[in-house]
Formats: C-alpha cells, structure tokens, sequence
C-alpha cells in the first residue's frame, strides 16, 4: 500500500526523470521501509520523503527550463518557428480527455461570443459577403501575381463568389477603360466607350450589382450601348484566367507537333465511298507549318473522286491558314475567304488553282454539328456563301473568336476586336448563331443523308 | 551547464561524494553512507539522491558501474556508482576550501580546538 502511495508520489517527477530513476527512486523506498519499522521511523521515513519531493520537485523542473531557453535561442537563430519536444512521454488519456472538454468549452464560448452582436458599434457584426472573401483567401495566394501586369493590383480582391463592391467594381471599369482606349480598332468609339462606363460608374448604375458575371453582362451591354459591335465583350469567369494564352511556349509548340504527329494532323478518316463519292473526316484545321503535306496527301487520295465529303461534325476548329489552304482544292480560281480573325489581306484569297487537282468543279459537302467550331464554322460558311457546299447537319456552335482576350485579372478579361475584315457576304457572320446547314438533319444522319443526295447528283450509268 | 550546477558543490553532492571515496556504493548504500557519515543529520530522500547523481554524472565527477546484487540487502540487482578521479580531486578541493574556512574559523575564535 505505502509503495503504491509512493509511486503515485513519483509520478510529479518529470517524465525523463521517472525513466532513468524511477525504479531506483522505489528500490530505496523499499529498502528504507523494509529497514525503518516501527512507529517513529516509519514517521519519520514518510516526512523525509515529503520533504525530498517538495524539494527535489521543483528542482527537477526547474533542469527543464535551460533545455527551453536552448532550444528558443536555437530556433531564433535560424529564423524559423518550430517546435521542441521536450517531453518524450505521450500524454495520458486522463490528461487527453481534459485537454478535449478544454478545447469544446473555448470552442462553444467563442461561438457564442462570434454570434452575440457585442456592446459596440460594428464590432462584431460580419458581413456574410466579407466572410466569402476570406473563404477565399488562400485560393488568391495561390495565384501568382505578375507585377507588371497593370490590373494585377486587383487581382488580389478578385471576387470569384460573386461579391463585388465598389471599389473592385471601379477598378474593374478603370482598366476595361484602358484597354479600350489602347486596343480597340475605332480610336473614337473607344474613348467613347471608356467614357460611358466610367459615367454609369459615376451615376451609381452599377452599385446594385455584386455577382461577377452579372457586372461583366452589364459593362458589356454599356459599351455596346455607344458602339454596337457583338465582338466587343467583357467577360467573368469563376475559375482563375490563365496568366499566359495557351500555345505560347516552345514546349507547347513541341507538344502540339508531336500530339499532331501521333493524330496524323487529326485526319480522322480518308476514304472512298460507294459510288466514288470521297470521304474526308477532318477533327481540327492544324498548324500548316506542320500539317500541310498530310492534308496535301489526304487531299490527293480524294483526287479522283466524283464528289466529296468533308465531315466536320467533330472539328473544334483551328488556323484560318488551313482552312484557306482545304479550300483552294475546291476552286480554280482564287476566291476571297472571310475571317473575322484576320484582316483582309492577300491571304485572304484561296491560293487556287493547285496543279494536279481534280476537284474543283465536283460537287462537295459538308457534315455539321453543333459541336462544329471556330474555324470548321469559318470553312462551313465561306463555301455556303460561296455556294460551293451543300451543308448537311445541324447548326453549328456559334464561335467567331473574333476578338483577342485581354486579360484583366484572375476573373475578368475583355474579348476585343482588333481587325476589321471585310464580310462581303453579310452584315453578320456566325458569332453566337452558328452556321444554318442547308440540309437540317441530325448529326448522326448527316453522312447517309449526304451520301444519298451525292447519289442522287451522280450521273446515272 | 553542470559546473555550474555544481558550483558551489551543494552539500548533498559533496556528502555522495564522500561517500564514494572508499567504495563503490549503490543509491541506498549511498543513501545509508550519507546518513552514517553525517551521525543521521543528513538522510537523503530519493529525489534529492538520484537528481544529485544525475548531475555527478553529466559532470563525470562519478560513473555508474556494473549492476549487480547486494547479497546483504535482497536479490535485485542494483547500479552501482563509482568516485571518478576528476570527482576526486573536486572532492578534495571541496574539503580543502573547508579546511581553510575551518582555520579562518579558529583563528577567530569563532571554533575552538586545534588547527587542522
């Protein structure tokens, strides 16, 4: 009994001192009590032993205290926080179970306190719109910031969550200004623009809105209040813009050959159908400088067929320079292609006639989806106006990409046409509508239907 | 560090060591040394016993030796601890010191009897 009084005693001894001496600490108690009988020794043993641990208590952590002076000097030469561990004894479950009920109660006090509006003004009254902003905290660390970028002041109060105010709407509105008044093609229109949106700013006409694509819509509908040009936008998007266009760097560029390459030039299928109608699936307009002689040789193995299909329904598009070049094995003569991306230059005109070609006066159609893109679109409409295709398909995407993306911050850039070719099809070109096909049928039906109506043309044996 | 833990050499430090001088000793040997030593005024309690030599170890002023039995006290097998020669000789200035401090004592009156 008294030793086991006795070893709770040693547990007030810090832990290493327990282990390198514990046992023997209890050895002597048994020796002294086995040695110390009777009333008065006994006595006399326990108030030595108080008066030993009352002392040598202290004394033991107090030791301590040098190794944590040691360690901070140790830790403030190298600059950096850290943390010691001079205990090597995990704690007890006694000692865990108080340490949570701890941690609960501070947990539950704050909660009351955060929520009680406190005696004074503002004090504790938390927008929910601030706390969104400091939800997203560390997402805007994680963004690299460019210092040269002019925006990039603002970027750092980039709101993703939808929660503008007004200072991150004004400096929004002041940089969409500059690039107006740097970038955009009509110098006065441009001044004019800035002008209006920094007026509307004035006015208050913007305070009403704090969701990013609601402002981006608004700013957008401002400027082409003064100018009405549907190239012209102002856009938000939730997730961080990328800092450089894709495409840029070398190893983009060897990437981009090499994916090109194993894909031969997205040239999905090449082939002759029944009745000699030729069949080309093409999935993208690539790069020329790399692609050029693979769409010479798909083009030469169609050469001698009575009709030609092009099947775009899966083409997202690409270089207007390969879209000319497909072209020109469809004419004998240069004829002008209109891009909204380029400005009319000599490129402009197919580089027709191609010795050797055989198709430039067969019959040529092409399949279209609503997944057909960019520069299929641009292919599409040219020989639709041209009236050198029959469209087969659905109506296609919508997407111009006439403009070039200036980038404001993380969330907001300004789509801004720098060219102005000329269309001389059309007041409008597909932005946003598509091209309508000639013959509407589902996507899936486009290639029957076109073999059909390609039969249908052919001369009857 | 243990110098200066050890300077001055606490009482109970310079009384284990003593206690060495003649032989080996385990804690309790040491323990009853001490007491034996000092006519029963100074019985070292546990605590005060192994945190002293803690620190007589890390100043290598005693060593522990091999564990064996005390066949006269049980079966266990006991540390036991031995008086180094650095111990020694601090040992010896320690009780040098008092010697002077003991004529400085006489001469003055203050301790009769003869000069040591």
């Amino acid at each position: 009994m008294s030793e086991k009084i006795y070893a709770r005693l040693l547990r007030l001894y810090p832990s290493h001192f327990r282990a390198a001496y514990g046992d023997e600490a209890l050895q002597l108690f048994r020796d002294r009590f086995r040695d110390e009988k009777g009333l008065f020794p006994r006595l006399r043993l326990w108030l030595d032993l108080l008066a030993d641990l009352a002392i040598s208590v202290p004394r033991q952590y107090r030791l301590i205290q040098p190794a944590l002076v040691g360690a901070s000097v140790q830790s403030g030469l190298g600059g950096m926080p850290s943390f010691f561990v001079l205990e090597d004894e995990s704690p007890r479950p006694g000692s865990l179970f108080s340490g949570g009920l701890l941690t609960l109660l501070a947990l539950a006090v704050f909660s009351i306190l955060l929520n009680h509006p406190g005696s004074y003004a503002g004090g504790m009254n938390i927008d929910p719109g601030d706390m969104r902003n400091q939800s997203s905290f560390g997402e805007q660390q994680a963004t690299h910031q460019n210092p040269s970028d002019p925006a990039s002041a603002m970027t750092g109060a980039a709101v993703r969550s939808g929660n503008l105010d007004a200072a991150e709407r004004r400096r929004v509105i002041e940089a969409a200004a500059d690039i107006l008044k740097k970038y955009y093609i009509d110098r006065d229109n441009a001044q004019k623009m800035a002008d209006a949106l920094l007026a509307h700013e004035k006015n208050g006409d913007d305070d009403a809105v704090t969701d990013g694509a609601d402002f981006a819509a608004l700013l957008t509908r401002q400027m082409r209040d003064v100018s009405p040009d549907k190239h012209l936008t102002l856009d938000y998007n939730r997730d961080p813009l990328p800092r450089h266009p894709a495409g840029q760097t070398p190893g983009d560029v060897a990437r981009y050959r090499a994916a090109m390459k194993q894909q031969n030039c997205t040239i999905e299928k090449v082939d002759i159908l029944p009745h000699n109608i030729g069949y080309l699936k093409l999935n993208s307009f690539p790069d020329v400088s790399i692609c050029q002689s693979a769409a010479a040789a798909a083009m030469s193995h169609l050469n001698g067929a009575n009709v030609v299909i092009f099947d775009l329904r899966d083409n997202r598009g690409g270089e207007p320079a390969m879209v000319s070049l497909m072209a020109a094995y469809l004419f004998d003569h240069p004829v002008y292609l209109y891009c909204p991306r380029e400005n009319t230059t000599e490129q402009s005109w197919t580089r027709s006639p191609i010795p050797g070609n055989r198709l430039a006066d067969k019959p040529v159609y092409t399949l279209t989806s609503a997944r057909t893109f960019s520069g299929a679109e641009q292919f599409c409409y040219d020989l639709k106006m041209l009236k050198r295709a029959t469209l087969v398909g659905e109506t296609t995407g919508g997407a111009a990409h006439s403009g070039v993306f200036h980038r404001i911050d993380d969330h907001f850039g300004m789509g801004i046409p720098e060219t102005r070719p000329i269309n001389p099809f059309s007041k409008t070109d597909w932005a946003e509508t598509g091209v309508e096909p000639d013959v509407k049928v589902k996507a899936a039906d486009a290639l029957a239907t076109a073999e059909k109506l390609a039969g249908e043309k052919l001369p009857k044996k | 560090m243990p110098k200066r833990k050890l300077d001055p050499l606490p009482s109970a430090a310079f009384q284990i060591l003593l206690s060495l001088a003649g032989e080996d000793l385990h804690g309790y040997g040491i323990m009853r040394q001490v007491a034996k030593q000092t006519d029963e005024r100074m019985r070292l309690g546990p605590g005060t016993l192994y945190s002293s030599i803690q620190t007589l170890l890390e100043a290598k002023l005693v060593e522990e030796v091999d564990q064996r039995e005390d066949a006269k006290i049980g079966h266990e097998r006991r540390r036991y601890y031995r008086l180094t020669s650095v111990g020694r000789r601090l040992a010896r200035s320690e009780a040098e010191r008092l010697a002077d401090l003991l004529r400085v004592a006489r001469a003055k009156n203050i301790l009769r009897g003869d000069y040591v």
